[in-house]
């Protein structure tokens, strides 16, 4: 039965990528109307292998000893995130029936859309490393082409280039992983890496962890890859909203989760894999501080609790991750896609272009607050909780320090989070915009997931015993919803982080004195013209930099590599006779 | 007597290719020029049917074991894995190219030696590959190499064309000049030049084996030219610009593989090279990261194939030079794969570039090279056109599920089963190279799918049917095979394990 529910979870989307495709691009409702019917299957789908997990893999396909079986586990971590990819992304495609309603290749984009899904769900399902790569690789293609759908404007494309190169130079850390680990057990199962561990030789094991390392920082865009991520924010929000926020980004915190048992033994990884978590929150989490741009934002928040996830590894926390990754992707889908029907609506992404917004938008206004109090963490919204289980984690088996600043990431989170929410919806309208009606569908998605917000934390319980139960390697603990609810409230932390949250939030009362969100205009002011943080945190504390001067060196020597080209007989012959020479003088000089 | 139908490949349509060219000149009067020449390209396309059965006859025996072995005079020819791959890869594409060039090539001055030389320079390579002596050898890859230059400078009108042929002939004599002496050095060291006998020769005394290594040396520089190992491509990027579409593809897809396996086959006469795997992957490394930067910058669409074809050399020398490290099969299976895939990812690449160049430039009467810039827009005109090159550009840069993806990983597992730290940084930087090549392929499907257009494709003519017909094949093929590649089994295993005996002692 599994067996036929995985071929489903792969094939229904992009068969149905393929039909819309065909349909063409004159007959829009038509395709409309089929994406979403093949996208609410796949997710329909998604949810009955809910009750077919095991820890047992399914067997697809024999596919000979060069490539490997073409097989897929149905355990826990993988099903979940399926699910999560899965029904966000039929939501999302649901969504795109208003936000796309009237733009040009719709097949093109739903194409892509949907053939990501089926990606998606190979990524975390396959049980083979070659085709993990083999899906890694769709999902980053996809995502490319869907930043660069509005391919007239140089700046997507720009963004487009930008995420593919840096996801697959991070994206050979996979493949150079996979390779030791079939070099050295002759397989690529992932049963077999978590099984033989302890049996490979210390530096093949040490190999593979940080080179997957590389590739889900790359992936989930953390220090130092980071800088793909904002400018990723030129694809329709829609896109944003499911690929660079609730699904593929998160990939790469599936991958560390995933093989957590085998590599935390590595000397240094489980520290590695901490400060890259920890850098990149908080990092990023002073980088959304200073933006005015609505979704680079989001963006920058998206990579700041991705970090949270990848610090609760690296803590040893595998649980409190998975649940954050769950609640993250509802809440910050959410979010995008709310600030998708604003942007919408009001034709600009400039936050100081905005303002007042709420009373125009109620709707919108009211699930973009539930998405925002879930994001900076106060309760009972679902980013409470399981923020609260990573810093407990973190101050239970983390260092002290590195504890310290999560929590005051934590402050920082609090702080924009309110800044960008007030300076959307409240205040002065500072520009009269054109708003537009949302749509219905906009409405009704964008409800949905708020509802989601306020409720996935009560599947605690449910889902620590689908993990526990299907990943024998883990060890996880089944941790019931009451358990949970205790163990928050009784812990410490909970209470330091309430502090801090409510210290962030006064912190930006406190600082302003005439109206709202004037001061947030000048405190930007004050940041980007005064102090040279605020130079840091826009160039991404020069890591933009850094990645163009690896554009402009690799440039300037294929300049320069032109050069020798002259395309003069003489010249050529020259390189015969000097090939020559060099190899017959390579060739003697070993007799 | 089953052994005797695989020299009917060759002879095939080398004895037909004369009929080809008389039925073309026959019959001078203007009103029969039509059908006359469409008589002439069916006559071709039976010369090439007339190879591709006793191809399935070879491969049906030689996949039962049996030898086959044919002897004239001094005219040695055996069928083993690596001549059937290479004969597949030349008739595969030739036969698109065919069909392909039967509209783009109507009319055109000179038609009837165009599918001549085609089905000789087909016939030659496949000769190559079942050369049995070293002297034939050379004059397979003469007889390609003659047969090509006429097809490069097809176009004699145009000076660039001309300038591109005359270069391309300077350079393949030079490497000529070269092989044909590192013969004399081998036939005066060992007084043989059967490449079965040579190879069991083994190794020889002090004196001698100076004088092989510098037979090695000129015999690698020799075939290299053909083969495009950098610095000795020079010839490579005017070449496959200049000459028409359909011979871009041969080139690119098999004459330079055709080089690289007469290199292999030479090389075998010299005896144990202990150098030999560092110096392939060197050239491996080279080519890989120089076809990749020169393409980088490129704003011609065909120069910008040309050059990628040295990159994707580079990736079959570093499969080769791999297996030969440690007689790795899968590095051996891999680099062949790969240049039957190459074959076809470029083949694709450069046909469907052929056809918009016909769509947008020939019809109209106009002869200017395609650039990236014209591409704008393209999809909405030629959707079947843009997928196809979109595919092939895709597979090229190795995303999965193509078929590039499935050879060069087949190359990268057998680089890391080598366990050696350095081959597996090589392998670290060629995978960094194909995310590269990325930066080059990718923008041309980006344009292509723009909204706006290009003003060049507003005015483009719609593509007869006969233009679309092997896109499509090809495209399948390259999609196929990137899900399934245990489909060439047949033809890599056999070809790998060959590499490896030949370079066993």
């Amino acid at each position: 039965m599994s067996g036929i529910l995985i071929t489903l979870l792969l094939c229904l989307p992009v068969f149905g990528a393929l039909i819309v495709w065909g349909t063409g691009d004159t007959r829009p409702k038509a395709q409309h109307t089929l994406a979403t019917i093949f996208s609410i299957l796949t997710a329909i789908a998604s949810f009955v292998l809910l009750f077919f997990t095991s820890s047992q893999p399914t067997v697809l396909l024999q596919s000979g000893p060069a490539f490997g079986d073409l097989i897929f586990a149905s355990d826990g971590l993988a099903v979940s995130l399926s699910v999560i990819a899965s029904v966000l992304g039929s939501l999302t495609v649901l969504f795109s029936v208003d936000y796309m309603h009237g733009e040009a290749q719709l097949g093109r984009y739903y194409f892509m859309m949907l053939v990501f899904i089926g990606a998606m769900n190979g990524l975390v399902l396959s049980g083979n490393l070659l085709f993990t790569f083999f899906f890694w690789e769709i999902t980053a293609l996809c995502s490319y082409g869907l930043i660069s759908f509005y391919n007239d404007d140089p700046k997507a494309v720009a963004g487009g280039i930008k995420a593919l190169i840096i996801t697959q130079v991070s994206g050979v850390g996979l493949l150079a992983g996979t390779l030791i680990a079939f070099a050295n057990l002759h397989s690529y199962q992932i049963v077999d890496v978590l099984a033989k561990a302890n049996t490979l030789p210390a530096s093949a094991l040490g190999g593979i962890a940080f080179c997957f390392l590389i590739a889900a920082a790359g992936k989930s865009a953390q220090f130092p890859f980071h800088t793909w991520l904002p400018d990723a924010m030129e694809a329709p929000t829609p896109v944003s909203a499911l690929i660079h926020a609730a699904t593929m980004v998160n990939a790469g915190v599936y991958l560390l989760a995933r093989f957590y048992p085998a590599f935390a033994a590595v000397p240094g990884w489980t520290m590695a894999v901490t400060l890259v978590g920890m850098l990149s929150a908080l990092m990023a989490a002073l980088m959304a501080l200073t933006t005015t741009d609505l979704k680079r934002t989001l963006a920058y928040s998206t990579v700041s609790q991705l970090g949270y996830m990848v610090y609760a590894v690296g803590v040893g926390a595998v649980f409190a991750s998975q649940f954050h990754l769950l609640s993250h992707a509802v809440f910050k889908a959410l979010l995008f896609l709310a600030a998708g029907a604003v942007i919408h609506s009001a034709g600009t992404r400039d936050m100081l272009k905005m303002g007042g917004l709420g009373v125009r938008m109620p709707f919108i206004r009211n699930v973009f607050i539930v998405g925002a109090l879930a994001l900076a963490g106060l309760p009972i919204l679902n980013g409470f909780w399981s923020k609260e289980l990573v810093l407990e984690a973190g101050l239970n088996h983390g260092p002290l320090w590195g504890y310290g600043l999560m929590l005051f990431g934590v402050g920082v989170t609090a702080f924009y989070t309110i800044r960008m929410t007030w300076l959307v919806f409240f205040g002065r309208e500072r520009e009269h915009l054109h708003v537009h009606e949302t749509g219905l569908f906009m409405r009704m998605v964008t409800g949905l997931i708020a509802l989601g917000t306020l409720t996935t934390w009560l599947l605690a319980g449910p889902f620590s015993v689908l993990l526990s139960r299907s990943l024998p390697f883990h060890r996880l603990e089944v941790l019931p919803t009451l358990t949970m609810i205790e163990q928050v409230l009784m812990a410490p932390a909970t209470w330091f982080a309430l502090i801090v949250i409510l210290g962030g939030v006064g912190i930006w009362i406190v600082t302003q004195r005439r109206s709202m969100e004037q001061q947030s205009i000048e405190f930007h002011d004050a940041l980007s013209t005064k102090s040279s943080f605020s130079a840091l945190f826009e160039t991404n504390f020069g890591f933009d930099w850094l990645n163009q001067q690896v554009i402009d060196w690799v440039r300037s020597i294929a300049m320069f590599l032109q050069k020798t080209q002259t395309g003069q007989l003489n010249w050529n012959i020259l390189g015969i006779a000097g090939a020559l020479l060099i190899v017959l003088a390579l060739l003697w000089s070993y007799q | 007597m089953n052994t005797l139908s695989f020299p009917w490949i060759i002879i095939g349509p080398l004895v037909l290719s004369p009929v080809v060219y008389l039925a073309g000149r026959l019959g001078v009067q203007e009103s029969s020029i039509k059908r006359r020449s469409s008589f002439m390209r069916g006559l071709a396309l039976l010369a090439l049917i007339s190879a591709w059965v006793p191809f399935v006859l070879s491969a049906r025996i030689f996949l039962t074991g049996e030898k086959q072995e044919f002897v004239v005079e001094s005219i040695w020819l055996r069928v083993d894995g690596i001549s059937l791959l290479l004969a597949a890869t030349a008739l595969t594409l030739g036969t698109m190219v065919l069909l392909f060039s039967s509209s783009y090539m109507a009319g055109e001055k000179g038609e009837e030696k165009y599918y001549a030389m085609l089905l000789v320079m087909i016939s030659m390579m496949i000769g190559l590959g079942c050369a049995g002596d070293l002297f034939n050898l050379w004059v397979w890859f003469e007889g390609m190499a003659v047969s090509s230059y006429l097809l490069v400078a097809f176009y004699r009108e145009q000076p660039a064309s001309l300038e591109a042929g005359m270069k391309y002939l300077v350079q393949s004599a030079t490497g000529s000049v070269l092989v044909l002496m590192g013969i004399a050095v081998v036939l005066s060291n060992t007084g043989t030049l059967d490449l079965a006998e040579l190879g069991n020769i083994g190794d020889s005394e002090p004196a001698n084996r100076m004088s092989l290594l510098a037979a090695a040396a000129l015999l690698i520089i020799g075939f290299g030219v053909k083969a495009a190992l950098v610095p000795l491509h020079t010839w490579l990027p005017d070449a496959h610009s200049q000459a028409p579409s359909g011979i871009s593809a041969m080139l690119s897809g098999v004459v330079i593989g055709a080089g690289l396996i007469a290199m292999l086959r030479a090389l075998t006469a010299v005896g144990h090279i202990e150098d030999l795997p560092i110096l392939l992957l060197g050239f491996g490394a080279v080519n890989t990261l120089f076809g990749n930067l020169l393409a980088l910058r490129q704003t011609m669409v065909k120069r910008m194939l040309a050059y990628s074809s040295l990159s994707h050399i580079g990736y079959i020398l570093l499969g080769l030079g791999i297996a030969m490290y440690d007689g790795g099969k899968l590095a051996a299976q891999g680099a062949m794969f790969h240049l039957f895939n190459h074959m076809l990812m470029k083949g694709l690449a450069f046909l469907a570039v052929g056809a918009l160049i016909y769509g947008l430039y020939l019809q109209n009467g106009n002869n200017k090279p395609l650039m990236i810039s014209d591409l704008a827009g393209a999809a909405q005109k030629y959707p079947l056109v843009a997928l196809a090159l979109s595919i092939a550009l895709l597979g090229l840069g190795g995303l999965p599920p193509l078929a590039g993806f499935m050879s060069k990983w087949q190359i990268f597992a057998g680089g890391f089963q080598t366990q050696n730290i350095w081959i597996m940084a090589l392998i670290i930087f060629a995978a960094l190279n194909s995310v590269l090549s990325l930066g080059y392929y990718t923008p041309v499907i980006n344009f292509m799918y723009r909204r706006s257009s290009a003003g060049i494709v507003l005015t483009g003519k719609p593509l007869p049917w006969m233009i679309s017909l092997p896109l499509v094949v090809m495209t399948l093929a390259v999609i196929v095979l990137g899900i399934a590649p245990g489909l060439m089994d047949w033809l890599t295993v056999p070809a790998g394990e060959q590499l490896i005996v030949m370079f066993r002692n």
